[in-house]
C-alpha cells in the first residue's frame, strides 16, 4: 500500500515538473520515464511514507485542500499579517509560551493544526505532545494564559485540521 | 537513547522524502537539457537520505541503510560511467558513437533520449554521488561517540 501512495505522490511531481515537453502536455518518453523514476522512489520509500497515507488518495479530501488552503487558512494569514504590522509599529506586545489542549488523534492532524498555527505570524508552534493531547504555542500577545480550547489561540483551524487528516 | 526528531518534524519528512527523491531523478535525468546533472541531482537525494537521518535518529536509520548494497551501487555508478565513455573506443576515449552513429539517444535535441551518453553517463554518476554521500554521512554518523 506504501508503494501505491509514495508512487502516485512522485508521479504527480514528476508530471509537475516535466509539463511542458509536447504542447502544454507531456511527450511520451517523458511519461515513461517518469513512471519508471517514481517506481524506483516509490520503492525506496515505500517503508517511510507512512501507515494509512492511502486515506490521502480520496479526492474529495484533495477538493477539502484546496478550500482550505484558499479560504480560511489565506485569510488568516493576511489578517494575522496585518495584526504583526500593527505590533510592531505600536510594539503593543505581551509575549508568552501558551499550553493548548487539543483534541486530535493522529500524525497528520497534528502536523496540519501546527503548521497552520506557525503560518499565522503571531503564533509559533514549539512542541506537540500527542500523547498529552496538547500543543506548546509562543503567542505575540496572550490574550489567555490557559486557554481551555484551542479557539483563541488558531480560531476554526483545529475543526479543518480533524477533518483533513482524519 | 532518543535521537529523533519530534513528531511534526518526522510527519513532514515523510512527506518531503519522496518529493526530494523525484526532484533529484528530475534533475539528474534532465542534466543535459535543463541546468543540473549528474552531482547536483546526486547531492539532492543525497540530501532526502540526510533527512532521514536527521528526523527519525540514528537507530532507524541503521536499520535501512546496507553498508553492502551502497558499496556496491557506488561501484556500479562508477563502471557504467566508464562503460559509455569506452563505447566509441574503436575511435577515440570518449566518442560519442550512440550520438554519432544514431544507435541510441539520438531523437530530436531538446527530447529526453537525445545526447547520446550523456543521460547515461549523468544517471551513473548521480547513483555514484547519492550513494557516496549517504555513505561517507552514515560513518560520520555512526562515529563512536562524543564522551570517553
Amino acid at each position: 500500500m506504501g508503494f501505491i501512495v509514495a508512487f502516485i505522490w512522485s508521479f504527480v511531481l514528476w508530471l509537475v515538473l516535466t509539463a511542458g515537453t509536447k504542447g502544454m502536455l507531456w511527450s511520451p518518453q517523458e511519461i515513461v520515464a517518469g513512471v519508471v523514476f517514481s517506481a524506483i522512489v516509490a520503492y525506496a520509500t515505500r517503508n517511510i511514507i507512512g501507515e494509512k497515507t492511502a486515506r490521502f488518495l480520496n479526492p474529495i479530501r484533495w477538493v477539502e485542500f484546496a478550500i482550505y488552503c484558499l479560504g480560511p487558512l489565506f485569510w488568516g494569514m493576511v489578517k494575522a499579517n496585518f495584526d504583526v504590522a500593527y505590533r510592531v509599529i505600536t510594539g503593543k506586545i505581551r509575549p508568552g509560551i501558551v499550553r493548548v489542549p487539543v483534541d486530535l488523534e493522529n500524525d497528520a492532524q497534528y502536523t496540519i493544526l501546527s503548521n497552520s498555527i506557525t503560518l499565522t505570524p503571531g503564533t509559533l508552534t514549539i512542541d506537540a505532545c500527542p500523547e498529552e493531547k496538547a500543543l506548546y504555542v509562543h503567542w505575540i500577545y496572550v490574550k489567555e494564559e490557559e486557554p481551555k480550547s484551542s479557539e483563541p489561540v488558531s480560531g476554526s483551524f483545529e475543526k479543518w485540521a480533524r477533518r483533513l487528516g482524519r | 537513547m532518543e535521537n529523533d526528531m519530534g513528531l511534526i518534524v518526522k510527519t513532514m519528512a515523510r512527506a518531503t522524502i519522496p518529493l526530494i527523491g523525484i526532484f533529484g531523478a528530475y534533475v539528474v535525468s534532465h542534466g543535459h537539457l535543463t541546468p543540473g546533472g549528474g552531482f547536483q541531482g546526486g547531492a539532492t537525494i543525497a540530501g532526502a537520505g540526510i533527512l532521514f537521518l536527521v528526523a527519525f535518529g540514528l537507530n532507524e536509520a541503521k536499520k535501512r541503510y546496507d553498508k553492502n548494497l551502497y558499496s556496491a551501487l557506488e561501484g556500479l555508478g562508477g563502471l557504467a560511467f566508464l562503460g559509455a565513455a569506452m563505447l566509441g573506443l574503436s575511435v577515440a576515449f570518449f566518442y560519442n558513437i550512440l550520438w554519432r552513429d544514431k544507435i541510441a539517444f539520438a531523437g530530436q535535441p531538446g527530447t529526453l533520449l537525445s545526447a547520446g551518453f550523456l543521460p547515461i553517463m549523468n544517471l551513473a554518476v548521480g547513483l555514484k554521488v547519492f550513494t557516496g554521500l549517504v555513505s561517507a554521512m552514515m560513518a560520520i554518523a555512526l562515529f563512536r561517540r562524543w564522551k570517553k
